[in-house]
């Protein structure tokens, strides 16, 4: 009986706020103490598909994948070759590799800015990008390090001992082995870059209108409903990530 | 013929010792060419050495294609089926399908795996998945396979098994192996031709039957077990086996002070001047500790060395270069 109880409060607590959100983003003209909304309309969803929110959903989710890829591309063979390290060395990779992560993004984003300006892609979204990949090949190569560290490096040093190249080595042992760890960490760099929204602000300088900004935007504007809908969209990809995670069976390495 | 294998005055490093020095061998196509050594001897630094693995600072080693190293426990690619681990080789090459197949299923027909080929490695026992290492290893029909102690990590019933696999490999495949043991009986089951590794050089090189019969020196006979020394007059050591003492009517007066149990015989602890030699004894029907016994020596079974440096056996016999 404790149990279900539980259960329920746990579930209220996690759906409550989803299903206020949901009145927020169609209630129309709704103030406290009123407890459901007096009129609905659908224009901030009808905005999703043509207006800001939609174009900011759009720029969020290219930023996203983009820093995704780009982020495991660069954090594999970084995390490969951290994994060999042993002792103070890999110590010292551990801590350089963390120091992204480890400094607040503000101060990470003006460090990025400065060289951003000189590079003139401040402002753009390809600036975004590199700023968001910058951080997500900080904390991937941490986590690859550990994926690898896992791996037996004999299986590798086999492939080559049979004479597979290093680009062999890569295209049909390693990735093949840790595909399943590569798609968790696109889905950790997919939702990173998602949520970020300091080195957004820092390089993107209020013109890459990512959606979290847009929400941000709305919510000081006062304007709930947008800023419900905006919330709402932001909760898709964590929720389908959490969806795809269930499905997924737990195997070692 | 041109040798699949020619090294010449190999310096390899290992350890924080000096390292091997003066390696100098071939290794014709179609042999298994042993080498034998104690553990810590440099035998896996050699074998690195020859596959390209680990650093060389002396001579030259000449392969005819290209070298494969087996690690001693087999290592398979854990996301590929039986048929795909066999195939690798064969695939990075851009081989023709046709040509994958009919070579995939000739090697694990060789290694008697041809019904395994749809599983994958996690379902196989530690014996299937070394002879799918083998397969492996040969499919492309490398010049030379290293082979680092295939035997030793394997229990009586595999390793028969394993040494018919290794045996049944070169029926289709006329490449060289070198395989490295510190086991005499997996050097005489494997062994063409054995090379000794002593104090970080080759000692001696022949046959297994030549080697055990003819040490070239008395720190090979010792390495090969034989447990008997005695001094004789000239500053040499009279050096032969439990089974080259007899019992002999008119021989010397001995006394057994115990008994040796061990997988090769059964042998009788006799003190004898003060010395203790071993004599190969009945395990059924051993001594008593205490019977006296007079015994002889079978003068085929005894050597005599100068000293621990002077070989007495001449080096022509074997195929040393230097």
């Amino acid at each position: 009986m404790g149990r279900r109880i539980a259960v329920v409060i746990l579930a209220l607590s996690a759906l409550m706020p989803l299903v206020l959100l949901g009145l927020w983003s169609v209630g129309d003209h709704w103030f406290f103490p009123t407890l459901i909304p007096p009129a609905f309309t659908t224009d901030s969803w009808r905005a999703t598909l043509t207006g800001r929110l939609g174009a900011a959903a759009l720029i969020s989710g290219v930023v996203a994948l983009a820093t995704a890829v780009l982020g495991c591309a660069f954090a594999m063979p970084i995390g490969r070759a951290m994994a060999r390290l042993s002792g103070w060395r890999r110590h010292m990779a551990s801590a350089l590799a963390f120091l992204p992560v480890a400094a607040p993004p503000i101060a990470l984003g003006l460090g990025l800015q400065y060289a951003f300006v000189t590079l003139g892609v401040s402002g753009t979204i390809v600036g975004v990008i590199a700023a968001h990949v910058v951080s997500a090949t900080s904390f991937l190569a941490i986590y690859f390090a550990g994926v690898f560290t896992a791996l037996d490096p004999r299986i590798e040093d086999e492939a080559r001992c049979l004479g597979a190249r290093p680009l062999d080595v890569w295209t049909r042992i390693t990735i093949p082995i840790v595909r399943r760890q590569i798609g968790d960490a696109l889905a950790l760099g997919f939702l990173v870059s998602w949520a970020q929204v300091p080195l957004t602000l820092v390089i993107g300088g209020g013109i890459v209108r990512t959606l979290p900004l847009e929400v941000y935007d709305y919510l000081r504007a006062g304007e709930t409903r947008y800023a419900a809908t905006g919330a709402l969209l932001l909760t898709v990809p964590p929720m389908l990530a959490l969806l795809a995670a269930r499905r997924e069976r737990v195997a070692p390495l | 013929m041109e040798p699949a294998l020619l090294v010449q005055g190999l310096a390899v490093p290992f350890g924080s010792g000096p390292g091997l020095r003066e390696v100098t061998f071939d290794v014709a196509a179609g042999e298994r060419f042993v080498v034998l050594g104690a553990s810590g001897a440099g035998k896996t630094s050699l074998l690195r050495a020859l596959a390209g693995l680990s650093p060389v600072t002396d001579g030259t080693i000449a392969v005819r294609g290209p070298a494969i190293y087996l690690h001693q426990t087999p290592v398979l690619f854990p996301h590929l089926t039986v048929y795909e681990n066999v195939a690798f080789p064969l695939r990075i090459r851009g081989r023709p399908q046709a040509e994958i197949d009919s070579r995939v299923r000739a090697a694990l027909a060789s290694v008697r795996m041809g019904g395994f080929a749809p599983r994958m490695p996690r379902t196989l026992s530690g014996g299937q998945a070394h002879r799918v290492a083998l397969a492996r290893a040969v499919v492309a029909r490398p010049a030379l396979l290293l082979l680092d102690e295939p035997l030793a990590s394997l229990d009586p019933t595999l390793r028969e098994d394993m040494r018919r696999t290794i045996l049944g490999l070169q029926a289709d495949w006329d490449g060289a192996m070198v395989i490295v043991t510190h086991d005499l009986d997996e050097m005489s089951a494997l062994a063409d031709r054995v090379a000794v590794l002593l104090d970080r050089r080759i000692a001696q090189i022949a046959s297994p039957a030549e080697l055990l019969s003819r040490p070239a020196s008395l720190a090979v006979a010792r390495f090969l077990g034989h447990l008997n020394e005695m001094p004789v007059p000239g500053d040499a050591v009279a050096v032969f086996p439990p089974t080259a003492v007899r019992p002999q009517v008119d021989g010397f007066r001995a006394r057994v002070s115990g008994l040796r149990v061990r997988v090769r015989g059964t042998t009788a602890v006799l003190t004898l001047d003060g010395a203790e030699i071993e004599m190969s004894v009945d395990p059924l029907q051993p001594p008593e500790i205490g019977d006296e016994l007079t015994v002889g020596l079978d003068p085929r079974g005894v050597l005599k060395f100068q000293n621990v440096d002077t070989p007495s056996v001449p080096m022509s016999s074997t195929r040393i270069v230097s």
